[in-house]
């Protein structure tokens, strides 16, 4: 910062973003302080999001397995790693909207590259998610699922570095509409309620047919992401089509959320 | 060398979700910047804080900030900080920056003192290592003892400024950014905290100080800048500047010619 003269004060989107990113420590810290807070004050900790999946689990395991003629053993793996997937959607969607609105104390106070709370944000989800998966290794443990020792299961890996890369621009984009627009907030709640009943997460894809089919699985990219994840979780492979479908998502998402953030950056202490 | 030019900047918030009584209020009032409708007719609200404002610092400068209330003092210093990027107009600065604001950044009352030592310092940039180095320190200047370890939503707001003042002068200043509320507390305290500060302000480079206090800027700056309703008024000698806050906060408000006329272009952001 010495000696090449007076720099300008002001950044752009891309460096915020890019910088942002380099600084793991401040990120990792404050996403870490953030699951710590969370937990601060309760006596499960941790193992309260643990048990609200266990028991969601098991009892629309059993609800599930009469309901779509499902052996147990082939419906609560894909039931479980289907929620556990869901969580770590909706809670990163949630939180988005309050990840500007929450960090006051951050922007109206220094300089910083914004993009550090939502990295934060993705961060702690996936902390989050690291402690749901707990349940479904409980599940794998007692249902197999067949191939979940083949090779398949690796693609967990790629499966969550697209889904986290989703999550960045997500946070990113919600983050600004609902510091703008705080009834963004309420409209995200109501979307996040319906689509757990609308994607396959409670029912298996091929209980669908036709037009509702294409509609609900085929064109629904809360699907896609999902599977991504989930199908390797169960031994699958996704599909080319669901790689292809989250590729075009994460693509559409990531050009919407940068044109957005470079547009509206610099407003973001303003309107917090 | 360090430097800080500020060129002809603009700066506008936008109120969103005002009060009907609000947006009749508009002009002329005794304190704050200049509060106005959009004039793109969606019947937002805009406080102008700061408008055509221009200065350069140099190396040694300590530049007082003075006015009223609501005048733009702190908004100056948030600018200067990079907290808020101007509608119109630039900041260049060289020199490494660090700013005491009013709030610690990043504070979460149910994090503890140490806890928030340790974010404060990374908005800083100061690497994990040396923030641990500092720590004694820390602790040896705040004096907060084992209230370090408790959430610092039990600190009383006297314990909140020790440990900002504690956190805040660990770091090597080059251009420093102070707003007044900081150094508060017990009348010991205060002597102690005055003492860190002045220390520290003599390592910086470039010092802009915002103030009520003609004592606090008599004393540490060497120019002062007069601001009142988001223009700069006055800029010069402390002295002179003074007398002239004086003769300003014995006349009414309407004495003083606020001009309503914004470049056209900050309207559209706003």
């Amino acid at each position: 910062m010495t000696s090449q003269g007076p720099l300008p004060q002001a950044t752009t989107a891309l460096r915020d973003l890019v910088e942002g990113l380099s600084q793991w420590d401040v990120y990792g810290r404050l996403g870490w302080l953030d699951v710590k807070r969370r937990y601060r004050r309760t006596v499960l900790g941790p193992g309260w999001s643990v048990i609200n999946l266990a028991l969601f689990t098991g009892s629309l395991g059993m609800i599930g397995v009469g309901l779509w003629n499902q052996s147990a053993e082939a419906y609560l793996p894909f039931l479980t790693s289907g929620l556990v997937v869901w969580m770590l959607i909706s809670t990163m969607m949630t939180e988005a909207c309050a990840v500007f609105v929450n960090g006051a104390n951050f922007v109206r106070q220094i300089k910083l590259n914004y993009s550090i709370l939502v990295y934060a944000l993705v961060w702690r989800n996936f902390i989050g998610f690291l402690h749901n998966l707990v349940v479904y290794v409980v599940v794998a443990l007692i249902f197999p699922p067949i191939g979940i020792m083949s090779p398949a299961t690796l693609l967990v890996v790629p499966g969550l570095a697209l889904l986290l890369l989703n999550g960045a621009w997500i946070g990113l984009l919600l983050g600004l509409c609902c510091l703008r627009f705080r009834d963004v907030q309420q409209l995200v709640g109501t979307v996040i309620q319906i689509s757990i009943f609308i994607t396959p997460i409670f029912w298996p894809p091929e209980v669908l047919k036709g037009t509702s089919r294409a509609i609900f699985v085929a064109y629904n990219p809360l699907y896609h992401l999902i599977e991504v994840v989930r199908a390797p979780l169960i031994g699958q492979v996704p599909s080319a089509s669901t790689y292809w479908a989250v590729l075009i998502t994460t693509a559409v998402g990531w050009t919407v959320a940068y044109l957005a953030f470079s547009r509206f950056r610099k407003r973001i202490p303003y309107w917090s | 060398m360090a430097s800080i030019v500020v060129d002809d900047i603009h700066v506008e918030f936008p109120i969103h979700g005002s009060q009907q009584s609000l947006r009749e209020t508009m002009f002329r009032q005794a304190v704050g910047g200049l509060i106005r409708r959009n004039k793109s007719g969606r019947g937002g609200i805009v406080v102008t804080a700061l408008s055509g404002i221009s200065f350069t610092l140099n190396d040694g400068d300590r530049l007082g900030l003075i006015g009223p209330n609501g005048a733009g003092k702190s908004t100056l210093l948030k600018v200067l900080a990079g907290v808020y990027e101007p509608v119109a107009g630039r900041v260049l600065i060289d020199g490494r920056l660090t700013s005491l604001l009013d709030v610690m950044p990043g504070l979460d009352g149910d994090d503890t003192g140490y806890e928030n030592i340790m974010t404060a310092a990374m908005l800083f940039g100061i690497k994990r290592a040396d923030i641990l180095a500092k720590l004694p320190e820390i602790e040896e200047f705040s004096e907060l003892g084992e209230y370090l370890g408790l959430p610092v939503r039990t600190y009383s707001s006297g314990m909140m400024s020790r440990l900002a003042v504690a956190v805040a002068t660990i770091v090597e200043p080059g251009v420093l950014l102070i707003d007044e509320g900081i150094g508060a507390g017990d009348a010991r305290f205060a002597a102690r905290a005055a003492v860190r500060l002045s220390d520290f302000i003599s390592r910086s480079r470039i010092l802009v100080l915002a103030s009520h206090s003609e004592g606090m800027i008599r004393k540490t700056c060497n120019r002062a800048a007069l601001l009142r309703s988001g223009r700069l008024l006055a800029i010069g000698d402390v002295e002179d500047i003074l007398s002239q806050y004086r003769d300003l906060t014995q006349t009414p408000p309407e004495a003083v010619a606020t001009s309503t006329d914004v470049p056209d272009q900050a309207n559209s952001r706003a």
